[in-house]
């Protein structure tokens, strides 16, 4: 076993092997250069991470001390090992699919400047999340935000990028200062900025300035996370930015930060009382009904990807929501189920949208175009890249047994937990965004229905749909390296929440494991929560199938509840993909004997009697979502802007076009009134610019009356 | 709404009880001239048939039905060489044909029949009886006769309209698109014989040319009753008359 | 400039329909240029049943091309051979004797009655009111089995030829046909009464496939639909042919345009057609029923011959040639007409409207596509 201190230290030579390479080497053996170097520190690290996720004691290393600031080091404990496991997981896929993407820039951008920051952003984020004081974390943070900035901006040539970009830049400056702000009312009397004299100096923090740390950091790092009302940057900076950008962007700094929520308002700084978990759910909902509603009206592929990250987002933060609101309840179980929940989401997430990013990416790639109104009929092309971008959408769209279905269903079965709450009002709280999930769940699958049948099934509806090749080999073994983890995840939940239960136990100090997965295999093996009779009783329904075969504790998801209510809710994933195979198996050899005994004629389909079906008389994607837009007009507040009717002859219709303009919803109920409210506030102020100097003599001799005068008072 | 329940009981059931037992209300079957010795005095062999469906063999008279177009100028008082009995309404026959599966919609489809109903070019007056045969008076459902929108779920194919240029590929591809075992049921003057219309430059002779016809129903147009006699032919739920079909392209003649 | 089979909105498509659609719907394309829900844009496609039938007419005698004439269009059968008997009798400068010309009256009538109710049947059915749809079918059979009583033909073929008609009819039967008429016209009434409360069925026609009064002068529109949004044309007053100076009628008009609008035109006009039917035979001047044409050579010449068939304005112009034969013969029919102005009333409505602007509209392809 190797010690975690030296894989960090192999993983920072590689990154700055990877930099110095890129620097002397030619050009065009950049990208395959810079695949190999990335990969190899994406596996280190993958190796650091799962190592730190076992391992019983935490590693940790002072750096330096600054006298007046603290100890100055580095740590990974389990939650930190858990995001540093999920950064390198994702990492590594894209590093080896950017091996061949990046030749689609070579000759216009500069290949090695891409490759110097995509080494120097891997070592960024994982600097950040091993940062144990805020004075790292937030210079990591910083240099993070930066070349977040500088790889969305890469096609720089493009006017709409550069503003997309800056727009980004500046949000995320924004957000960046608030979190500056929270830090510093969380520091205590002594100075020190590590995070374990933080933890210590959370008791004495009053409850105004809990208030404002909370809001500070949670809507501060949230803008990374794209929770509305700040998360109008998000669609405009995936949508210019590169295919495999994108992937990081969603799949890794998404995390960060939840991982700065966490860290702060769960870790060092937990709530006291429900305000903060209310808002945190509320917000979450929101975010995740309002995303999947864009994604699902949305016809460029890259965007409604990333309309996708923002409810995802929605979703994993209003798990956290729910814990919160647990753990400031003296629920710490639920807490801890509602935090597993969140996380595990969390990590499907970054697999599941960095597949679909990938598979984005290589249609963009080989069709030229992102619109899926011009896409179709690719799967004759790409069968491969088909199937597994058909993988990432039910896993996206939470069908079982997939992983997102997994996380989705605990998360809404934490919902409901909430009926063991006393408040009425917070019951009420937690209903309602369990409805809205459930709603954003439905939508998901209608978004992902059409992304995926419209761009690969049916007819090519463009020249370029019509010339797609299959990608090569590096870019398909990525993704089909993520598919088989997307289903992995979601076949074997079993083994993958004992290991996210020890990442949650230290911050809410029960372990949520034996909540959730009853021991059927192990029972044996004196565990008192678990009497025989109730192992028995779900012996009968094959809850102990396989016990001598595999190891765990069990294939089951279990929650039980009191005497009238033994099982409050149960699932298994496990078994339900050993008998959706024997279905499909049975159903496959049943066709196979009956169909062989008639005589099969295989004839186009029916289409009226035409001589041809042209492309452009079958649906489009637009045409697919439209009853959404319209059902949910009052969210998008579609305006037509202008309409025009040509003809020939004044009589013979030609064409019929009209101009319609939406704009977000958030921007058109936040920020644009508090951008005119400010418009107008600094318009009645700057009537101070008179532009007479008189005028100008008079304000410097009141202020220095008031000053003189104010001086005698203090 | 329950206004109209009320209407619909009250007006109880007006269904022809056809083919448990004849129909004789007037007005069912415009009815059509019938061959043999002619009546009047007028001399048959002067007679020009505007359709040449007539002709005249020692002094007797034969009618060819797939050509009758019903213009009522052999009657009296136009005419006056034959004599049209009303009534009578089971025209429809069975063309044979050897290389056809033997009893294979008769076999399948003899308790239900899906109907796929193409228009090949009519004049309205046929597909207006067809459209008459789901209506209250003749009912097809009760005899577990349906039409479908798609050929797909067809197993007949029910042909008006002498075939135009125009609707010949739509018309092959429907046939095409149907699944075996399935039949073509002609109905019409047109669609045997082309009519008035053909054969010409934009309409085809019939559709015998064209697709496999297996039962015909002459008339122009024939009664919903002659339709209903055809699609019970092809279910082989009425045995054909013997007398009525000896063979591809017959002449319908009443000696 | 975008062509007409071409989307010009981003993100909409074609929706196509036909040429084989529906149960038993006449065949004819449709495209619909939609964004999923609401129609931008219609472009109809028709002549799928073009039988060539002004060509197939000439070099044919007369006699032979009036059977194309009635033949073209099977429901409205008896008022097109009634305008092409109109066009070849004043060439001949022949005039048909009273009589006939009052049974032509009646028959026109008894065609235009069947053919609003038949109308009505496809309104209800598609909306999906079915006990209406059958009850209207009802009656719908009902004209069939009294015209083919009366007549000998359910569709009154085989009665118009140049000069009059081909039979005669006592007035015994045409007094059993007035009171046939009024019994379902009393039925009608029923059932009108009864719709104008189905708030349900009101809903999907009401303000749907509106055609403006605007819209309709600019582009022609003739019969039943034009009237509906407030056209008072009517060839039967404009143009008086045939005997309608002599009987009392009125031509209703609508303001609105709707779907709506055209059903209660349906309705009044045949209150119209059973008013002129009971007047009509209770005084049927008496008299021959046909003049025959000229002998030896009969004189050529063109004449435009024209009927208010139930759809509407239908002209027949010929030309015949010294032996009878014609030379060059050409229609103008509603439908066709119609159809120019079909698409303004369906842009902007959803996709489940369309079925029931089509039927409110009830043009036929048959008639069109000639």
């Amino acid at each position: 076993m190797m010690e975690i201190s030296l894989l960090l230290e192999l993983f920072l030579l590689s990154c700055a092997a990877g930099i110095v390479l890129a620097i002397a080497i030619p050009e065009r053996n950049a990208p395959s250069i810079f695949a190999w170097t990335a990969s190899i520190s994406s596996a280190i690290i993958l190796i650091a991470g799962g190592i730190g996720l076992f391992t019983d004691q935490p590693f940790q290393a002072e750096l330096w001390r600054i006298s007046s600031l603290g100890t100055m080091g580095i740590g990974m404990d389990r939650l930190c090992s858990l995001f540093v496991f999920m950064a390198g997981l994702v990492f590594l896929p894209v590093s080896v699919f950017s091996a061949r993407y990046m030749q689609r820039y070579s000759g216009r951008y500069s290949l090695r400047s891409f490759s110097i920051f995509y080494h120097l952003l891997f070592a960024s984020v994982v600097l950040l999340l091993i940062a144990a004081d805020a004075l790292s974390f937030l210079l990591a943070w910083e240099v993070m935000s930066i070349l977040c900035y500088l790889l969305i901006n890469y096609e720089h040539e493009k006017q709409e990028n550069t503003r997309s970009g800056l727009l980004m830049l500046v949000m995320g400056e924004a957000g960046f200062l608030a979190v500056v702000f929270g830090f510093l009312l969380l520091t205590g009397p002594s100075g020190g900025l590590d995070f374990t004299s933080l933890r210590l100096n959370a008791g004495s923090i009053g409850g105004v300035t809990r208030w404002l740390i909370f809001l500070l950091t949670f809507f501060g790092f949230g803008i990374k996370a794209g929770i509305i009302p700040v998360n109008t940057w998000l669609p405009k900076a995936y949508k210019a930015a590169p295919g495999n950008i994108a992937a990081i962007l969603s799949g890794v700094t998404l995390n960060l930060a939840v991982y700065g929520i966490i860290r702060i308002n769960a870790d060092i700084l937990p709530a006291l009382d429900v305000g903060p978990g209310i808002v945190v759910l509320i917000t979450g909902s929101l975010s995740a009904l309002i995303g999947i509603l864009y994604a699902t009206t949305e016809d460029d592929m890259q965007q409604m990807l990333a309309h996708s990250s923002i409810e995802n987002a929605g979703i994993i933060i209003a798990g956290l929501g729910a814990g919160m609101v647990f753990a400031a309840t003296q629920h710490p179980v639920l807490a801890g189920i509602a935090f597993i929940a969140s996380l595990y989401h969390m990590i499907n997430h970054s697999m599941f949208k960095t597949l679909l990013f990938l598979g984005s990416s290589g249609i963009e790639l080989k069709t030229g175009s992102r619109d899926m109104n011009g896409l179709g009929g690719l799967i004759r092309f790409m069968p491969w890249t088909g199937s597994f971008f058909l993988i990432g959408a039910l896993s996206i769209a939470a069908l079982p047994p997939f992983n997102g279905f997994v996380s989705e269903w605990l998360t809404l079965q934490t919902m409901l937990q909430s009926a063991s709450l006393q408040s009425i009002p917070v019951k009420i709280t937690f209903a309602l965004s369990g409805a809205a999930l459930a709603l954003t769940a439905g939508l998901a699958v209608t978004c992902f229905v059409k992304a995926f049948a419209m761009s690969f099934l049916g007819m090519g509806r463009s020249k370029a749909s019509r010339r797609a090749v299959e990608l090569p080999w590096s870019m398909r073994s990525a993704m089909g390296f993520l598919a088989f983890l997307c289903i992995v995840f979601g076949i074997f939940p079993t083994y993958i929440i004992p290991v996210l239960d020890r990442t949650v136990t230290p911050i809410v100090h029960e372990s949520a494991a034996d909540a959730l997965v009853p021991p059927f295999f192990t029972v044996g093996r004196g565990n008192e929560k678990f009497s025989r009779a109730f192992v028995s009783d779900f012996h009968d329904l094959g809850a102990q199938v396989g016990r001598d075969v595999l190891p765990g504790r069990g294939l089951v998801v279990l929650h039980r509840g009191g005497k009238r209510n033994p099982v409050v809710f149960a699932m298994s994933t496990s078994y339900t993909f050993i008998v959706l195979l024997l279905l499909l198996g049975a159903t496959l050899v049943m066709l196979r004997i009956v169909v062989r005994r008639r005589k099969v004629r295989y004839q186009p389909a029916w289409d009226g009697g035409l001589r041809r079906l042209p492309s452009h008389m079958t649906y489009t994607a637009t045409g697919f979502s439209n009853p959404v837009r319209v059902i949910f007009s009052a969210v998008f507040h579609p305006t037509v802007t202008k309409e025009t009717k040509e003809a020939v002859a004044e009589h013979f219709r030609t064409a019929i076009t009209k101009e319609r303009r939406e704009v977000h919803i958030t921007e058109r109920l936040i920020l644009q009134p508090v951008v005119s409210m400010l418009r107008t506030v600094s318009g009645r102020i700057a009537k101070i610019h008179s532009g007479s100097v008189n005028t100008y003599a008079m304000y410097v001799i009141i202020t220095l009356i008031l000053l003189l005068m104010g001086g005698q008072f203090f | 709404m329950s206004g109209w329940v009320l209407k619909g009981l009250k007006t109880g059931i007006r269904t022809t009880p056809y083919p448990k037992v004849e129909e004789h209300a007037p007005g069912v079957s415009p009815g059509r001239p019938e061959g043999g010795v002619p009546a009047g005095d007028k001399k048959p062999a002067d007679f020009a048939c505007p359709v040449d469906a007539i002709t005249v063999r020692d002094d007797r008279v034969s009618v060819d039905y797939n050509k009758c177009i019903h213009c009522a100028r052999c009657l009296p008082p136009a005419g006056a060489i034959l004599v049209k009995p009303a009534g009578g309404y089971e025209w429809a026959y069975k063309i044979q044909r050897d290389a056809v599966d033997p009893g294979g919609v008769e076999k399948t489809c003899r308790r239900s029949l899906h109907i796929r109903v193409v228009d090949g070019g009519a004049c309205n007056a046929c597909l207006s009886e067809v459209s008459q045969i789901t209506k209250p008076y003749y009912d097809i459902h009760r005899l577990g006769f349906f039409i479908t929108p798609a050929p797909r779920a067809a197993d007949l194919l029910l042909l008006a309209g002498p075939v135009t240029e125009h609707m010949k590929l739509p018309l092959k591809k429907a046939f095409e698109a149907m699944p075996g075992p399935k039949v073509v049921m002609a109905v019409g003057t047109c669609a045997l014989s082309g009519g008035i219309f053909g054969p010409g430059f934009a309409s085809g002779g019939g559709v015998a040319g064209f697709l496999p016809v297996d039962i015909a129903v002459p008339g122009c147009p024939p009664p919903p009753l002659a339709i209903i006699h055809g699609l019970l032919l092809a279910a082989g739920r009425k045995d054909p008359d013997p007398t009525t079909s000896p063979g591809p392209g017959c002449r319908r003649d009443a000696q | 400039m975008a062509s007409a089979g071409r989307v010009s909105e981003s993100g909409a498509f074609m929706m196509p329909i036909g040429p084989v659609f529906s149960g038993s719907a006449e065949s004819a394309h449709f495209l619909l240029e939609t964004v999923g829900e609401d129609i931008i844009r219609m472009i109809p496609r028709f002549f799928y049943k073009y039988r060539g039938v002004e060509k197939t007419a000439e070099g044919l005698p007369a006699d032979r091309a009036l059977l194309l004439a009635e033949r073209f269009s099977g429901t409205s059968a008896f008022a097109h051979s009634l305008a092409f008997c109109h066009a070849v009798e004043e060439i001949w400068g022949i005039e048909a004797p009273r009589r006939a010309v009052v049974l032509r009256v009646i028959l026109a009538e008894l065609e235009r009655f069947r053919h609003h109710v038949a109308a009505m049947e496809g309104i209800c059915n598609s909306t999906g009111l079915v006990v209406a749809a059958s009850q209207a079918g009802i009656l719908e059979e009902d004209i069939l089995r009294l015209s083919c009583k009366f007549a000998g033909h359910r569709y009154l073929f085989g009665l118009n030829i140049p000069g009059g008609l081909q039979r005669d009819f006592s007035d015994t039967e045409c007094m059993e046909l007035g009171r046939g008429i009024q019994e379902i016209f009393v039925k009608l009434q029923d059932l009108e009464k009864r719709l104008r409360y189905s708030s349900s069925f009101l809903d999907r026609l009401e303000e749907v496939g509106t055609v403006s009064l605007e819209d309709a002068v600019d582009y022609g529109l003739v019969g039943p639909v034009a009237r509906a949004s407030g056209i008072s044309g009517d060839l039967r007053t404009c143009l008086s042919y045939g005997d309608y100076g002599s009987f009392e009628f009125s031509v209703p008009v609508e303001r609105e345009g709707d779907g709506y609008a055209r059903l209660r035109i349906l309705f009044q006009e045949a209150k119209q057609s059973n008013s002129i039917i009971s007047q009509a035979v209770s005084s049927i001047p008496v008299g021959g029923i046909l003049q025959p044409p000229p002998p030896g050579a009969k004189p050529s010449g063109a004449a435009l011959g024209w009927a208010e068939a139930p759809l509407g304005a239908a002209f027949h112009w010929v030309r015949l040639k010294e032996n009878g034969r014609v030379a060059r013969y050409r229609l103008t029919t509603p439908s066709f007409t119609n159809w120019h102005g079909f698409h303004l009333s369906t842009e902007g409505f959803a996709f489940q409207d369309f079925p029931i602007i089509l039927a409110t509209f009830g043009l036929s392809n048959a008639e069109c596509d000639r």
